[in-house]
């Protein structure tokens, strides 16, 4: 059989359902990334921090779930050829969430000579991610001409 | 063999040319006599000029939002535009509240504590460090003390500094202040403004005109816009990875990347001089090679990931482009120029490309009507 060369073009709501999960993952690294330059650990205990941002993330994941699930007929009938603005935001929130993920790191008292190594891991790991989900479901040309 | 004639058809034009050049040269010279009145004009013009240019590009930036707002039925103008306008201006109030303490604290802890440390390294240890040699750091440092050229420098860049400010200064802050009003005004009447200027052409190029004017509102705004995500995503990310590797004034340096990438191609490299300098001096925190190595990633993922994804293919112009446009914007207008140089060689390249297209279109035509029947 001929494998057709066709990309397969996803709805609205697999991508929002990529986007949503994908900010999820990634909210508590993105709020401590930000906390991380006004000195929180210095003004809060950093377990009730954790424990707040865990249970917000929680109750978003839970609300946003449910409208998802709400909305899914909809966000199914809705189709565009690419989702260059939704990749691009998951760009960016996973930039910051892989500082975020160094800051908990750094919180959680890991050796600062690693420091270098974990980002070059994790940065490995997120380019491999982003780049397989932008090839199969955001439509991202990579070799786009100048 | 006998000489080739020149016909009368090309005499003819090249005597108009001759003409047209001698006149041009007299109206230079005519101008040149009248300077201080053309001073006068081009000042008066400078002054208009400058506030209208920034409510225009403030515009780009917040159109979008106000359009997308009465998509989403938010609506009348006014109420979307108040809805921007609050929202905008209460960003601006906390971007201040926020990040002012924490930029004053690293000046004044610069002050108090590094600065007497730099001071001290440079009348004695540098003298050992120096990199071309001892010799050669006593005899720059006795032309300095023969000459005076230090205090001379001193001496007479304070008085330039106040006078260009203070001519500088009050336009600016004119401009500052009128920018408010007329992005409301400007905002409000969107359409109404843009359909007015439309009248004044004539119809024959009204709907060039509206092309092209559609055409340069779209890239111009596609880059501002871009360029202002890039600022801050950019400074972020500065500021986060200053902090985590332990330099002592991530935000001040931060805040610096993040300003400074304004300047396209130039603005990280100006940003990385000061903390590499630093931790030069600096007798704690990391060294300058982490620091060089962090702004050399940086400019990497600017140049690679950042740009591409936020400013897209559209826009990008060649560097050599972008750097004459920054020394000729730059001579013009100052820092204002160095500034908006980028969206201004953009705006060149779609004037330029927007008649490239007509004429190809215009020889297309003439070719269709030429083989018809």
């Amino acid at each position: 059989m001929i494998k057709s060369s066709r990309p397969k073009i996803y709805s609205k709501y697999e991508i929002n359902s990529i986007v949503f999960y994908g900010t999820m993952f990634l909210f508590i690294p993105l709020v401590l990334v930000f906390t991380y330059v006004f000195d929180v650990e210095y003004k809060f205990d950093m377990n009730i921090f954790y424990l707040i941002l865990g249970i917000t993330t929680a109750t978003m994941t839970f609300i946003g779930t449910i409208i998802l699930f709400i909305k899914r007929d909809y966000l199914k009938r809705q189709v565009r050829a690419n989702y260059m603005s939704e990749f691009y935001y998951l760009v960016i929130i996973s930039i910051f969430g892989i500082l975020g993920f160094i800051v908990l790191y750094n919180y959680l008292g890991g050796s600062p000579k690693y420091l270098g190594n974990t980002f070059i891991m994790l940065l490995v790991v997120f380019i491999y991610i982003l780049l397989s989900l932008g090839r199969k479901y955001f439509n991202v040309n990579y070799r786009r001409k100048k | 063999m006998r000489k080739k004639q020149i016909s009368d058809e090309t005499l003819n034009r090249i005597l108009k040319y001759l003409a047209i050049i001698i006149l041009g040269f007299g109206v230079i010279l005519l101008a040149i006599q009248f300077k201080s009145f053309w001073d006068w004009i081009l000042n008066a013009i400078k002054a208009v000029i400058i506030p209208v240019a920034l409510a225009y590009f403030g515009a780009l930036i917040i159109f979008p939002i106000i359009k997308y707002l009465e998509k989403k039925g938010v609506g009348p103008r006014g109420f979307s535009l108040g809805i921007v306008f609050v929202f905008t201006v209460g960003l601006i109030f906390a971007a201040f509240y926020f990040f002012t303490p924490l930029l004053v604290t690293e000046i004044k802890n610069f002050f108090t504590d590094d600065f007497p440390i730099i001071v001290d390294y440079i009348n004695n240890d540098l003298r050992e460090e120096f990199i071309l040699g001892t010799d050669l750091y006593d005899r720059i440092f006795a032309y300095i003390n023969e000459t005076n050229v230090i205090a001379d420098a001193v001496d007479s860049f304070f008085p330039r500094l106040i006078t260009s400010l203070s001519s500088s200064l009050i336009p600016l802050l004119t401009a500052f202040a009128l920018l408010p009003i007329l992005l409301i005004f400007y905002l409000n009447d969107y359409e109404v403004i843009s359909e007015n200027i439309r009248t004044i052409i004539p119809p024959k190029h009204e709907k060039n005109v509206a092309e092209l004017t559609s055409r340069l509102n779209q890239t111009v705004g596609a880059y501002l816009r871009g360029q202002l995500i890039l600022m801050i995503v950019l400074g972020a990310v500065a500021t986060i990875v200053y902090k985590l590797i332990g330099l002592k004034y991530y935000f001040f340096f931060g805040f610096l990347v993040g300003v400074t990438n304004i300047i396209p191609y130039f603005g990280l490299i100006i940003a990385a001089v000061p903390p590499i300098v630093y931790t030069f001096i600096a007798t704690s925190g990391p060294g300058p090679l982490l620091v060089l190595i962090v702004n050399v990633v940086l400019q990497f993922f600017e140049g690679n990931i950042f740009q591409p994804l936020i400013m897209s293919h559209q826009l990008s112009i060649h560097p050599i482009v972008i750097i004459i446009s920054i020394l000729f914007f730059g001579s013009l207008f100052g820092t204002l120029g160095v500034i908006f140089a980028s969206p201004m060689a953009a705006s060149i390249r779609v004037i330029y490309k927007f008649f490239k297209d007509l004429r190809a279109e215009k020889l297309k035509n003439n070719m269709a009507e030429a083989t018809g029947p």
